[in-house]
């Protein structure tokens, strides 16, 4: 396929340490970016389902609904709002955390247990208190079981934003597929850093939680 | 605890906004007063090459210039050109005409420049001169198929049975691509099949998959995998120099500086000069950048 | 907005649109294959691993690790990697390759949710199972498979569901893709594409809920009434 070529060209990743340095900064802002303005949206969608219950099944619904839209067609979708490029993509990437996050913000606040909210209330503590010392401590481990979730899936489809000139390490997938001698360094670098960079994020919120509530493991 | 996981919070956002910050600003020319330049190309290597030759220049000149590369379509792109979120686009004259505005595309490149000056005016941008370098979009089979078949010409494909075209997905209602030649050339027998990118429609044409692909004419390739570019005498293809596009609130700013630096580096991007540079790229695997670079090194526009 | 609604109602019903090769018909029959072939050859893969680690106990963290692995890694590299090795060797471009990155895709969840379904079978249920004299292989077939089949398909519905969902990222960059095409094409002709493009989207959501509804039915037929009556959580799929 490309003669005297090694499989994978070493000399390439290093002639380009600087680029790809670039590409997993970008990365890593665009996923940052997205799970932080998706935690934000979701704990405001949450709160609002734990005030009025009846609100539940209809956000959770409409989340399941956007979550089946394929990327490209949720660009497209945004296209006439905001153009292409950077917000585009970085609406699309909030959307597929929305779910995930409000569901399991939802399911840790309210899965505490009445009795310790009880017990709260007993021992004085007002409702702003009894949120930040009691209910959101309990509730944390299934919050960053949901964030975990959401941030790995983030981390792969920033990948698919490379067909809008973004894409962070993504840039590299679509760009040695577009070499007419095809450059699978190129892909097999994107696709691989990509996947380390998701795992390395994945551990990280999993010891930021072991950290906050040392009293449970990791569920 | 929970003060200092607020604290945690707040900081982590913080870093997430300066690493955002920080892969924003690429420019690294002398700081300059001025709108910044925004450089766009499309979403293939040699629109990429030329994008980052003329911001390159545009950058050692010291205007200052931000990089809007691999961007898309040219369907996508004009709603960016029409509100006015690009100032510097290498764009191609026949396609921008027919693709772009939806006008005809005359026979000759002086006329097509003229036509598209006019039609960029309306959007407040300004065609520079083209380079006397062309790509056209030519549909290539493979060096068997053609001899098998003798196929020479894209009206030999009328008498063959069905036939399949690989092109990008924009260019099955194209005038200039699929639309067309069924148009021109009564080719009934030609069925479409949309295939992104060029190096799928390579491999698929390789494998027989394909019986035509669209490719570029600058593309190395074609001669390196012995494909024959049909002849297009009903002309479905139009001229296709480059001319540089640049809003005129630029040119107002920037003056007759900016527009001889373009225009002295369009005359030198000859369709040999096209040819070596997709080369690099393409086959080569360097990078558009680091190719955009040398070039401009060895024609004196950048201090090596 | 409710313009667009139009549009789209419009194209949908469009009968000039439900003829030929790039017609729907042909379209949801393409896109079908590339969802059901893959998570096919994912649950025959991974289940017998997972059914036989699980009932032996054995790597009980493995379970974890192939899903956080699996999810990590992204399916459009996977797709692009697979394209570039095996078109080369001949394998049918609108097929083989996208049909491994949605192997890919398919099989991590499958596998987690068999390897939990067998070990979160009550102890005591396996031990008297045992001690009725029952074989390890009846133990398996009798008791811990028809007991972990709700947790297991659920596995199998939320591999099918990310796979449905993300069949048309074969045509982001080469062909086929199912509905993917209308997506693509409506991606690629800008402002002119989008009824096209949104067209697409609503059947990707369609045939997505529609596989999932089928899906359920038929679990009624697989799963015992007894156990049928434990609640699951509903998986939702993974749009890429």
């Amino acid at each position: 396929m490309n003669g005297d070529r090694p499989v994978f060209d070493w000399g390439w990743v290093f002639r380009n340490l600087d680029v790809i340095g670039e590409r997993i900064l970008q990365h890593l802002a665009f996923t940052g970016l997205a799970v932080g303005i998706g935690l934000v949206v979701s704990s405001l969608l949450a709160a609002a389902a734990i005030r009025w219950r009846a609100l539940y099944g209809p956000i959770t619904g409409l989340g399941g609904v956007l979550y089946t839209i394929p990327s490209l067609a949720m660009f497209v979708l945004l296209q006439p709002l905001v153009g292409i490029g950077f917000t585009n993509g970085l609406i699309a990437l909030v959307t597929y955390t929305v779910l995930i996050l409000t569901k399991n913000i939802y399911t840790g606040i309210t899965g505490v247990p009445d009795e310790v909210r009880e017990a709260a209330d007993g021992m004085g503590y007002r409702p702003v208190r009894r949120f930040w010392e009691v209910e959101l401590p309990l509730a944390l481990p299934v919050i960053v079981a949901g964030l975990r979730i959401a941030t790995v899936t983030v981390v792969g489809l920033v990948t698919v934003t490379a067909v809008l000139g973004l894409g962070g390490l993504g840039f590299f997938i679509l760009d040695g597929f577009r070499r007419s001698v095809w450059f699978p360094t190129e892909i097999v670098v994107g696709a691989a850093l990509s996947a380390v960079l998701a795992g390395l994020l994945d551990l990280g919120l999993l010891a930021l939680q072991r950290i906050l509530s040392p009293w449970r493991g990791a569920s | 605890m929970w003060s200092r996981l607020r604290r945690l919070g707040a900081a982590s956002l913080v870093l997430f906004l300066v690493a955002a910050a920080c892969t924003g600003g690429t420019s690294d020319g002398e700081p300059a007063d001025g709108p910044t330049i925004t450089v766009a190309s499309f979403n293939f290597p040699e629109s990429v090459i030329l994008a980052e030759i003329y911001a390159q220049a545009l950058e050692e000149a010291g205007y200052p210039v931000e990089r809007r590369l691999n961007l898309g379509s040219r369907e996508l792109i004009f709603p960016e050109l029409e509100a006015g979120n690009i100032d510097f686009i290498p764009e191609y004259v026949g396609s921008s005409l027919v693709v772009g505005f939806g006008l005809e595309a005359p026979g000759a490149t002086d006329e097509a420049v003229e036509r598209l000056r006019e039609a960029f005016s309306e959007l407040g941008m300004t065609v520079l001169e083209p380079t006397p370098g062309e790509d056209t979009n030519v549909f290539v089979v493979t060096g068997p198929f053609a001899q098998e078949n003798g196929v020479t010409s894209l009206g030999d494909l009328a008498g063959l049975g069905e036939i399949v075209l690989g092109g990008p997905p924009e260019c099955e209602n194209r005038p200039t691509c699929y639309a067309g030649l069924v148009d021109r050339y009564g080719l009934d027998n030609l069925v479409f099949e949309s295939i992104a990118e060029g190096s799928a429609r390579i491999a698929a044409l390789e494998a027989g998959e394909i019986d035509v692909a669209l490719l570029f004419s600058t593309q190395p390739v074609i001669k390196e995998k012995g494909f024959v570019a049909l002849e297009d005498p009903n002309d479905v293809a139009p001229p296709e120099n480059i001319v540089p596009v640049v809003a005129d609130d630029v040119i107002a700013a920037y003056g007759d500086d900016l527009v001889d630096l373009i225009d002295s580096i369009s005359a030198l991007i000859t369709t040999d000069v096209l040819l070596d540079l997709n080369g690099r790229v393409e086959l080569e695997a360097q990078e558009p950048a680091d190719v955009a670079r040398d070039w401009l090194q060895d024609n004196g526009f950048l201090s090596s | 907005m409710t313009e667009l609604i139009g549009q789209v109602v419009a194209w949908l019903t469009d009968a000039s649109h439900w003829v030929g090769r790039d017609g729907i018909p042909a379209r949801t029959v393409e896109h079908l294959w590339l969802a059901l072939a893959p998570t096919s050859a994912a649950v025959a893969v991974a289940v017998p691993p997972a059914v036989w680690l699980a009932h032996r106990r054995r790597f009980p963290f493995l379970a974890n690790a192939v899903v956080n692995v699996g999810r990590a890694v992204p399916s459009f590299g996977i797709l692009a990697a697979s394209f570039v090795f095996l078109v080369p060797l001949g394998f049918d471009f609108r097929f083989w390759p996208p049909a491994v990155a949605l192997f890919a895709l398919a099989l991590p969840p499958v596998f987690t949710n068999t390897y939990a379904a067998i070990a979160g079978v009550p102890r005591h249920l396996v031990e008297a199972a045992r001690g009725m004299g029952l074989t390890e292989r009846q133990v398996i077939t009798r008791i811990e498979l028809p007991v972990g089949m709700p947790v297991l398909l659920a596995g199998v519905e939320i591999a099918l569901v990310q796979v449905v969902a993300t069949v048309p990222l074969a045509a982001v960059i080469a062909g086929g893709g199912g509905f993917g095409q209308y997506i693509v094409r409506g991606f690629a002709q800008g402002v002119a594409g989008r009824v096209e493009a949104f067209a697409g989207a609503v059947l990707v959501a369609v045939l997505t809920l529609g596989v999932q509804g089928v899906f359920r039915s038929a679990e009624r037929l697989v799963v015992p009434s007894g156990v049928r009556r434990m609640r699951r959580e509903r998986p939702v799929g993974r749009a890429v």
